[in-house]
């Protein structure tokens, strides 16, 4: 149950964005992926569920192996590829439609429960294990757009989980928060690493430090360093990985 | 004064002169169409104007019924094939298609735009209208000329096609690419996606571009008045002939004038036009509002 990228190489047209990329991302685990802007940590996240598809002149080479399965090419069908691979992005984007249909979506378009009663289950389990249910149980039929940030950012956490996925990209899902939602959803994902396994981009280095288990170092779309956190963030071997994390460049 | 910060006023001053203008045009042209429709109003009662279906020139009797029904019946018609027709191809050229498609398409929508009504007009004179009378009409009733409110209808809403597919497109491309993805991410197909998310989002924008075209449709005279039989009588079914009041209109001013109430009689189906272009732009305004005030 773990995501393995060999040799994976990304183009956008011309342009080279990830050379020759191997990770391993270990099980129920979480993954930090560090690095200045456009070193290609977002592309990698969007080639793992290949939401990259829909960029416009892409071309991958190399094998993504989740599950063992390789999910380049025509590989397994790419919806429950998704359904998978949960997704939170940087900025909250609930969907136009009420607190409960932005979490009983893709339960619904994934036909999961026959019965509505399972669904409204499954919805509130979800609103409870990101902390969210107390503050919206009265409201779940207004719109998801009236919620603060915050809490928006939760509730699409919630709208991941719905799904059951095995594996959780969160793609800077702290950046735009302030900072005590930021310290929910932190929180948040560290309470969920028992049963996901998590891949985190992140810009602050304070926060892969805290919550990191392994740290990919990412460069001009190439990895130049990755492990256990500690070896990384202690003991880091490459010269331009000492350079980051002293705070050289960002 | 500083120079730059004069341009700025001036600037200011005259942008705000010129919408000020725009805006008292409609008021004019409003007030002027009242006027000129007094006559005829100080002679017949509103009512009887408006639900009479009389229509007696020489005898002084103005019933525009039929004319109104015309119009509604053409446009309703134009709408409902053109609708489907504009919100399918853009949400094909904004959701599907590759982008060498898009480059083949796009100009091709802005030449069908900016082709004059006349041409289409031609257009439904020598192809739709024959159909009709040939191919469709032959199994409803024994005879049809072919122009009829089908014909029209259909002309018309070739007509609105390429307005309503660049105002869609418009709409659909402001839906923030990352609303997709979140979708797209939860295991959904493109097609749930359009149509869960993408409409979903844009309805109160897809309304107001259907509307917009619905009052461009209603003032449409030309190619309209070619296909449309020009036969005064409230049409029971689309295919018999109508009279929308644009066509009335354009066939009778200048003529006959000198027959009493006649040059106001038209001056009122002129205001009748433009109130229901007003009014109707007002509803939808205001039903936009409710639903995106309960949304916020």
């Amino acid at each position: 149950m773990a995501i393995e990228v060999k040799n994976l190489n990304v183009y956008i047209k011309e342009n080279h964005i990830l050379k020759d990329v191997n990770i391993l991302f270990p099980e129920k685990q979480i993954t930090c992926i560090i690095g200045p802007s456009g070193c290609g940590k977002s592309t990698l996240l969007r080639t793992l569920n290949r939401l990259i598809d829909s960029t416009e002149h892409v071309r991958l080479e190399g094998q993504v192996l989740v599950d063992g399965v390789d999910v380049i090419g025509s590989g397994p069908e790419i919806t429950e590829l998704r359904r998978k691979i949960g997704l939170v992005s940087q900025r909250p984007c609930p969907l136009p439609m009420s607190i409960f249909d932005n979490v009983a979506y893709g339960c619904r378009i994934n036909r999961m429960y026959r019965k509505h009663r399972q669904l409204i289950w499954n919805v509130q389990k979800q609103l409870q294990a990101v902390g969210l249910w107390e503050e919206v149980r009265g409201r779940v039929r207004t719109p998801a757009s009236r919620l603060s940030i915050g809490q928006q950012q939760r509730l699409c956490l919630a709208r991941s989980l719905a799904v059951e996925p095995e594996y959780i990209l969160a793609d800077e899902a702290t950046s735009a928060l302030d900072p005590i939602s930021s310290k929910t959803v932190e929180d948040l994902f560290v309470s969920l690493k028992n049963d996901y396994t998590i891949l985190m981009v992140t810009h602050t280095l304070r926060q892969a430090l805290r919550i990191a288990d392994n740290v990919v170092f990412m460069y001009m779309g190439e990895v130049v360093e990755s492990g256990p956190a500690d070896s990384v963030f202690h003991h880091p071997q490459a010269e331009l990985t000492q350079k980051y994390l002293s705070g050289a460049f960002s | 004064m500083n120079s730059r910060i004069l341009k700025d006023r001036t600037a200011h001053f005259v942008m705000l002169c010129m919408s000020l203008f725009a805006i008292l045009l409609v008021l004019l042209m409003a007030a002027g169409l009242y006027l000129k429709s007094h006559p005829v109003l100080e002679a017949h009662s509103l009512w009887k104007l408006l639900f009479s279906s009389e229509w007696r020139p020489m005898k002084g009797e103005f019933g525009f019924l039929p004319f109104i029904m015309g119009t509604i019946w053409v446009t309703q018609v134009a709408i409902i094939f053109a609708l489907p027709v504009s919100l399918l191809t853009a949400l094909f050229l904004t959701e599907y298609a590759k982008p060498f498609v898009k480059r083949l398409v796009f100009p091709a929508l802005d030449i069908l735009a900016a082709l004059p009504s006349v041409i289409y007009g031609v257009w439904g004179v020598l192809v739709i209208v024959p159909i009709i009378s040939k191919r469709i009409a032959p199994h409803f009733m024994d005879f049809s000329s072919g122009y009829t409110v089908l014909a029209a209808g259909v002309v018309l809403g070739v007509m609105i096609v390429p307005l309503l597919v660049s105002l869609f497109i418009e709409v659909f491309s402001n839906v923030p690419m990352e609303l997709r993805d979140a979708s797209l991410a939860l295991g959904a197909t493109k097609w749930q996606t359009t149509r869960k998310v993408v409409l979903r989002k844009t309805f109160t924008g897809v309304v107001a571009a259907t509307v917009l075209s619905v009052s461009r449709a209603m003032g449409e005279t030309i190619a309209v008045l070619m296909v449309c039989g020009c036969v005064i009588g409230i049409p029971q079914g689309v295919l018999e002939a109508c009279y929308p009041i644009p066509a009335l209109i354009a066939n009778n001013y200048g003529e006959m004038l000198s027959m009493p109430y006649y040059e106001a009689a038209l001056m009122f189906a002129a205001l009748i036009l433009f109130a229901v272009v007003l009014i109707f732009n007002l509803l939808s305004r205001m039903v936009l509002y409710r639903i995106e005030k309960k949304e916020e």
